[in-house]
């Protein structure tokens, strides 16, 4: 069920999650368009999330944008592009590659006390080798221990990576085009930013290439959503998502069609990080349980990192 | 399960029928031994993601025939590799072919028989009577039938292959000439005969009506003239036209990813139909190459493809699905999306036809065999065919 609307201000608005985006040319939404997105919310239900440019908008804006409930990305929620030395706020994303969230680790680790949620968002997950699991692990106990510290000192941090999986009894994804739709400058939908930048670059022909290229968002605010096999991007057509429990997983469509070919199944790559991420979790969650501090569900032990490897065969 | 590698050795066909599938088709993509060579080193170099007990090389075009030198140059070099390597595959494996029979009887391909017989599968496509067969399968160039220089060659591969079998391809205009064709096939020694409708959607209103009624004919025909004795005609099947439980049948159809293509440029496919000269409207999903090797995360989609997944409402709770077949190649034509998990099903009412002729043939046949007192003696020594699978 949607509940989501993206609303991207600019077509430099910023990247907050693992795609870059690549527009440099300012583009802002005409008020128009912003105007009839607000109602298109309004009327669908929909929590807005407006995305910031690094500039300040004309007052105009700023008296549309304040007529509905919404989060600012880029303002309320703080978007870094490396481990900051001070936040501006308390939500925070952090957009690094591995090997820097590798190794700035204890960079990070030193954010956790200053934060009330900390997004990591691994900007290259399609190159993540075999290799690096062990440099990982070791990075996610870093944090661990300062979450565990944290806990004791009755601070309750969020970590995206390894206190959401604390909590969830089920899958919670990032949703894109099942949960949230985005909303483009040009009055199109995409199923999230990265297929509008994508589109921007004509580096997503394999998706409906067929099509001329402004056919290939997924409807707009005159025709509404009109999302294409909208079931695969549901966790029931997934097969491999649906029998994981990798509940925090961000199940990236985006990464999904750019590394697999198809929406609703993840890499190699992306089942690997999220399950050292679990069991980073599962890790945190016995200590926690141990000292008293939290009583989670329990976690199980597996001995895979990949759900393909333990598929059902037919 | 054998693994199915396929070397698509040219795009080259002196045919151009009319019902084909290969959309690019041309006489310029012709595989190098060098490429063939490297395919081979990859693939028995790398057990590990082969570690099927069995393989079956095929070799497909166009024509793969055309490139007899070619091919006979591969085999022998598959066979010296699988016997230096002392490899599992050396003790199963064949080689496959389906040809369009005009060289058939060629001295370079007799020779070529003679030298592997006992490890080849050779189908030769003939498609029925000379107006059905010349109703599609014509040369490129003139747009004559092909009939005559095919069925010249039949004796002799019917007596070189005790198992002699044809695959025929049912489109819309064929249907008329259904029941004379495998009844005409069976009179040239042809025992065993693949048929299946085209997965395109081709379809006209009263298709299937038509379609029925030429199953019927061919049920009396089969049953009054006992030729089910010792004939197979794969359109009648006892297992198919029953519901499938979506929890302990699920399983996907069709091999696609499982099986691995090659083409001249050495591209690797999970099945032939995935590269471009056989897709209209998407790109080609290649895999892997013969210098980098196959791209897991390419594959996985396929390995991941369940039969309710990829289904409707509608055919999940189909209550004659099965032997509903689909091609992973035209779902993925046909999506619309990039993806491989949508069931196209321009063929369902095709089936439905076919599954109404199946139960008239299984209900009129059993009757007979009650009548005479054979029944049991039938149902005691008939084999478990299983719906054929691609």
């Amino acid at each position: 069920m949607l509940q989501y609307l993206v609303i991207l201000l600019d077509d430099t608005s910023v990247a907050y999650c693992h795609a870059e985006n690549p527009l440099k040319g300012r583009n802002l939404i005409p008020l128009e368009t912003l105007k009839k997105a607000i109602l298109f919310g309004m009327k669908e239900n929909l929590m807005i999330q407006y995305v910031y440019p690094d500039y300040e908008l004309p007052e105009e804006y700023n008296e549309v944008i304040e007529s509905i409930d919404h989060v600012k990305i880029g303002r309320d929620v703080a978007v870094y592009n490396e481990v900051p030395k001070s936040i501006a706020t308390e939500n925070v994303v952090l957009r690094l590659s591995i090997a820097d969230f590798i190794a700035k680790q204890y960079d990070i680790a030193a954010l956790l006390p200053q934060v009330t949620r900390l997004n990591i968002c691994l900007t290259d997950i399609e190159s993540f080798k075999d290799d690096q699991v062990e440099d990982y692990k070791k990075a996610l106990a870093t944090l661990n221990a300062v979450l565990l510290n944290l806990y004791k000192s009755g601070k309750q941090p969020q970590l995206n990576i390894l206190t959401d999986r604390l909590q969830l009894k089920e899958m919670h994804n990032c949703g894109a085009g099942d949960s949230n739709i985005t909303l483009a400058p040009n009055g199109k939908f995409y199923l999230c930013p990265a297929f509008y930048y994508d589109e921007k670059m004509g580096i997503s022909n394999r998706l409906n290439h067929h099509k001329p290229s402004s056919e290939r968002s997924v409807g707009d605010l005159e025709a509404g959503l009109q999302i294409p096999n909208p079931q695969l991007l549901k966790l029931d057509h997934a097969p491999l998502c649906r029998i994981c429990d990798a509940y925090h997983c961000n199940r990236c469509i985006w990464l999904n069609q750019k590394m697999t070919w198809d929406n609703n199944t993840p890499s190699h790559q992306q089942c690997v990080l999220a399950h050292l991420e679990r069991n980073a979790a599962r890790d945190l969650l016995l200590k926690l349980k141990e000292m008293g501090l939290l009583a989670g569900e329990e976690i199980k032990q597996i001995d895979y990192l990949d759900p393909f490897d333990v598929r059902e065969q037919f | 399960m054998r693994k199915i590698i396929t070397f698509i050795v040219t795009k080259d066909c002196q045919l151009a029928c009319k019902y084909c599938y290969l959309v690019g088709k041309n006489t310029n993509e012709r595989m190098s031994f060098e490429t063939a060579k490297q395919a081979i080193n990859y693939i028995l170099g790398n057990e590990n993601l082969f570690p099927n007990e069995s393989v079956a090389f095929e070799f497909i075009g166009g024509e793969p025939f055309l490139e007899i030198d070619l091919i006979d140059k591969i085999c022998d070099y598959i066979k010296k590799e699988l016997y230096r390597l002392n490899h599992r595959w050396f003790n199963d494996y064949v080689f496959g072919f389906t040809t369009n029979g005009l060289n058939y009887g060629s001295e370079k391909i007799q020779r070529f028989i003679e030298k592997n017989k006992s490890h080849l599968n050779i189908g030769i496509t003939i498609d029925g009577t000379k107006k059905k067969h010349d109703l599609n399968r014509v040369y490129k160039n003139s747009g004559k039938g092909s009939y005559d220089d095919v069925v010249k060659n039949i004796p002799l591969y019917v007596t070189q292959f005790q198992q002699a079998n044809t695959k025929v391809t049912i489109s819309s205009a064929d249907i008329p000439y259904i029941t004379e064709s495998v009844l005409h096939l069976y009179e040239l020694g042809i025992h065993t005969i693949h048929i299946n409708c085209v997965f395109e959607n081709v379809w006209k209103d009263g298709d299937d009506i038509l379609f029925e009624s030429q199953l019927v004919q061919l049920a009396d025909a089969i049953i009054d003239n006992d030729l089910y004795k010792n004939h197979e005609c794969s359109f009648f099947n006892e297992k198919i036209g029953k519901p499938l439980d979506p929890v302990l049948r699920n399983n996907n159809w069709c091999g696609s990813g499982k099986m691995l293509s090659i083409d001249a440029a050495g591209n690797f496919y999970p099945c032939t139909r995935f590269a471009q000269y056989s897709l209209r409207d998407k790109e080609a999903w290649i895999i892997g190459n013969i210098h980098d090797g196959i791209d897991k995360n390419k594959l996985r989609p396929f390995l991941t493809l369940d039969r309710c997944t990829q289904s409707t409402p509608e055919c999940i709770n189909c209550e004659v699905a099965e032997g509903c077949a689909w091609c992973q190649g035209e779902n993925f034509d046909a999506a619309k999306t990039h993806t491989v998990f949508e069931r196209a099903t321009a063929i369902c009412k095709m089936h439905k036809a076919r599954v109404r002729a199946n139960n008239y043939y299984w209900n009129k046949l059993y009757r007979k065999l009650e009548m005479e007192g054979k029944r049991e003696e039938f149902e005691a020594n008939k084999q478990d065919i299983k719906p054929e699978i691609c």
